[in-house]
């Protein structure tokens, strides 16, 4: 109860108390944070770096969530878009290998991607393997937000929940 | 019996950083009564195992001396250089520990959410206060 | 590896750590521990493990510094003797 008391309070402290340095300064920064985590995931030429992307892209979020307030924080990215895009990814994942079988006509393996046309629209045999690999870590990326994003909510989530949850014991 | 001691224990200090390390994180698990203490000790823990591993990966530490390069292979290779290639980090501890530290944030994360459960459910987070009030409710 | 940087950094993680869980006020052990990540990153990065040392700064230092930040406010700040 003292808990729950407490956090309210801290809700209320936290929406009159807007530092206008913390905010413009998170303004600025945000833009510059998810360009290089755009980077990160795409920008180098081969494999890997989707989770770190994935992760730098997250910390957008947070300090999103730590400038601007937590209900703010979750009208931008709501759970329901949540639970959609961490599940996103995997079909990003599991669509490519599909992909394969259905491109070469059912001739090749899942996940072979050597055995997709697209060489043919990109011209060089040797980049064939890379569009492909920015989709599969694209994927992986927008899973990573969308989980760690979720657990850094759920660690910190209690504004409107702590009031409907006193709502409901004052009712009883 | 000098030779041996620089050979076998002063030039492998990472080593014996990394055991203290761990046993720093150790003594924080076990002795200290504070659960958020417990779950520092837990990463402090977690990044010594991994200091370890790093360790094992870079050969410079076992007696090739300079020139060893990141495990990047392009322009590295034998054929590339033509004297032999490049001497690089062993890449399999790399990756090994890139997962553990994935799994070491999944970890924390269980872990803090344990630590917001206990003290929504007894109003502390300090064990032994949890314990104390653990034995009241059992004894009426 | 650079033994110079190495020593001195290694020196400065084991002093870190140990003043990560020796200080009562847990907010500041939290900013001691995010310290402590980025200098084993450095670590890392001139031990030749670049990917693990990227890794570590945006998980070790970032997401779990923030996690626990997010807990802490959740709980208590001050730890009892």
């Amino acid at each position: 109860m003292r808990v729950r008391g407490k956090g309210k309070e801290h809700g209320q402290e936290q929406k009159h108390k807007r530092d206008v340095i913390v905010t413009t300064i998170a303004r600025l920064m945000i833009p510059f944070i998810q360009m290089y985590a755009l980077y990160v995931m795409v920008g180098t030429e081969g494999a890997g770096g989707g989770f770190q992307g994935g992760v730098v892209f997250a910390a957008s979020f947070v300090l999103f969530v730590t400038a601007f307030g937590i209900t703010r924080g979750r009208r931008r990215l709501p759970e329901s878009w949540n639970a959609a895009l961490s599940s996103l990814g995997l079909y990003f994942y599991a669509g490519i290998g599909l992909l394969c079988i259905i491109l070469s006509l059912f001739s090749a393996q899942y996940l072979n991607y050597g055995a997709l046309p697209l060489w043919e629209i990109i011209g060089r045999p040797e980049t064939r393997g890379l569009m492909i690999t920015f989709v599969v870590e694209v994927g992986i990326a927008i899973t990573v937000m969308a989980v760690f994003t979720s657990i850094f909510f759920d660690l910190a989530w209690k504004g409107e929940e702590d009031k409907e949850d006193n709502k409901e014991e004052g009712g009883e | 019996m000098l030779e041996w001691l620089i050979a076998e224990v002063f030039a492998k200090y990472n080593y014996w950083v990394s055991i203290v390390l761990m046993l720093i994180g150790f003594y924080a698990m076990i002795a200290k009564d504070n659960l958020m203490k417990k779950i520092i000790g837990l990463n402090i823990f977690q990044t010594a195992i991994i200091l370890f591993f790093i360790s094992l990966g870079d050969v410079s530490i076992g007696g090739w001396g300079g020139g060893v390069t990141e495990p990047i292979v392009k322009g590295a290779l034998p054929w590339e250089t033509g004297e032999g290639g490049a001497v690089y980090a062993n890449p399999l501890p790399h990756v090994l520990m890139l997962t553990a530290i994935v799994v070491g944030a999944a970890t924390t994360a269980v872990a803090l959410a344990l630590v917001i459960r206990l003290h929504e459910e007894y109003g502390t987070i300090e064990e032994s206060e949890i314990i104390e009030k653990e034995r009241e409710r059992e004894l009426p | 590896m650079i033994i110079p940087l190495d020593l001195i950094a290694l020196f400065f993680l084991v002093v870190i750590a140990l003043a990560a869980i020796t200080v009562r006020d847990l907010l500041a052990a939290i900013v001691l521990l995010s310290a402590y990540s980025f200098i084993i990153a450095t670590v890392w990065v001139e031990m030749h493990a670049v990917d693990v040392g990227f890794t570590e700064a945006a998980v070790g230092a970032g997401a779990t510094t923030a996690f626990l930040i997010a807990t802490l406010a959740r709980t208590r700040r001050w730890e009892k003797r």
